[in-house]
């Protein structure tokens, strides 16, 4: 495709020179834009280093000490959240283990591998190209270090925008925001100080330990449901999106476990909640949002169906309208 | 003393100091449970934890789990004959328990649900959580849990 375009704007070319100097500009950056972000990805992962990043949402913001190193036995990470409640996070591979405080307790957590920041980015472009268009949008100073801008702008409106700052010399990530269809920044993550790290030791791959708590591990976890004891689907999946997984989640405050599906177009994630109404239990309906996070509530043929996600209000909404049960009775 | 027991686990003690603190773990509570809490981060960390995490609570929730036995014990020695009577009756009772809660289960769900939430006033962060800790890419999770935008939300 690009190809034609290009042969149509080689003729024009012939005729007008220097018009065609800049859309060839134009279709070189779009490359040059993806490549980058695809080099954000890979140094994410391979590069050893530590930093703070700050995490912003609507009024909240936080503070995270990083600490990553890519050594010869793979990744391992630790992040510490500075401001309140001093939650921690190891990570070694894909393996991921979460230290919360609880009142008196500890909370162990132990997770299946999140794309977590500055790797937020995955590691195949191909999906995002199908929803997004990536530009250069020039380069700017961010934490100390200078960065190229590149802006990933939706081909929908099933999903936000997001601008990325990536590190000109190392390919590092360095900032992230995500952006509503009128360009308002919703959430952002960026680094405020960032240093390489040299050496192998892991010495610092520990969490703090607090003696005057019990820790306790956290046995809730969601259990995989298979597709046969499910009965409803989502009828037409926005372009992009895919089903990521499905499982049966402890949800506080309920008996039983509900169904929850995750779909993601490779950033962008939303989880579809379906139980039957139990008696006595009023129906939540309506829709809100917070920072980023759109909610979504409706009641479908006896169920509660409660869509979440960080994407606009229409995403949720088109993702609720299209719950359908197999069994209709 | 605790710093103690994190060069022991991590070698780093004198074999002076190793006994003394042996000595000092037997005669205090604390000092132990620090012991194992330590074993346990490892553990966890080192990806082993199936072997050692909480017991106690595993078995006390297994045994929660357990239905309770509602024949007395002592009819246990007695022969099987006369139990027969106790054992029907009490099959008969379960029966009829079971019937009764059916009936009302199928009244209760036939019942239209009476009133509604709107999101907009209560956030279901319940959900928020479980949506955070699922998906692929969010840093929300542990940084900012739902628990805590709710309780920032009005």
């Amino acid at each position: 495709m690009y190809k034609l375009m290009f042969r149509k704007y080689f003729l024009i070319n012939l005729l007008l020179g220097f018009l065609s100097a800049a859309s060839v500009t134009a279709f070189a950056s779009q490359d040059d834009a993806w490549v980058l972000l695809q080099k954000a990805s890979q140094a994410a992962r391979e590069l050893s280093y530590k930093g703070v990043f700050v995490y912003q949402s609507g009024t909240t913001s936080k503070s995270v000490q990083l600490t990553h190193m890519n050594s010869g036995q793979g990744e391992f990470a630790r992040m510490v959240v500075l401001d309140g409640a001093p939650r921690e996070v190891l990570s070694q591979g894909s393996e991921v283990v979460i230290f919360s405080p609880k009142n008196e307790k500890i909370m162990i957590e132990k997770k299946r591998g999140q794309n977590m920041f500055p790797a937020l980015l995955p590691g195949n472009m191909d999906a995002l190209k199908v929803s997004y268009q990536a530009l250069i949008n020039g380069s700017e100073r961010i934490g100390g270090r200078d960065a190229m801008v590149v802006n990933l702008s939706p081909k929908d409106q099933m999903r936000y925008g997001y601008r990325f700052w990536v590190d000109k010399e190392f390919g590092l990530l360095l900032k992230v925001t995500t952006m509503n269809q009128r360009g308002d920044s919703l959430e952002q993550i960026g680094f405020s100080q960032l240093t390489l790290m040299e050496g192998q030791s892991l010495d610092w791959y520990k969490p703090k330990f607090d003696p005057t708590k019990s820790y306790v591990m956290d046995l809730d976890s969601p259990a995989k449901a298979n597709t046969s004891e499910i009965d409803w689907d989502i009828a037409q999946l926005p372009s992009g999106y895919r089903k990521v997984d499905q499982v049966k989640q402890p949800v506080q405050g309920k008996a039983l476990p509900v169904t929850q599906m995750i779909f993601s177009d490779g950033l962008a994630s939303i989880s579809v909640f379906i139980e039957p109404m139990a008696k006595g239990s009023k129906a939540k309906v309506g829709h809100t949002a917070v920072g980023a996070t759109n909610f979504y509530a409706s009641i479908n043929e006896g169920h509660q169906v409660m869509v979440i996600g960080e994407v606009p209000e229409a995403a949720v909404t088109q993702f609720a309208n299209s719950v359908s049960f197999k069994n209709k009775k | 003393m605790k710093e103690k027991i994190s060069a022991l686990i991590d070698n780093d003690l004198t074999l002076d100091d190793v006994e003394y603190l042996m000595k000092a773990m037997k005669a205090n509570q604390d000092l132990a449970s620090s012991w194992s809490t330590y074993h346990l981060i490892g553990d966890v960390l080192r990806g082993n934890d199936l072997l050692r995490h909480d017991v106690t609570a595993n078995v006390m929730r297994e045994i929660a789990k357990q239905p309770t036995v509602l024949a007395p014990k002592a009819s246990l020695n007695k022969k099987l004959n006369d139990n027969k009577p106790v054992v029907w009756s009490i099959a008969a009772s379960v029966a009829a328990v079971f019937f009764v809660g059916l009936v009302v289960l199928k009244n209760q769900s036939l019942e239209s649900n009476v009133g509604s939430i709107e999101i907009a006033q209560v956030l279901p962060s319940e959900y928020l959580r479980a949506h955070q800790s699922m998906s692929p890419s969010n840093a929300a999770y542990f940084i900012q849990p739902a628990s805590f935008v709710s309780a920032n939300y009005e």
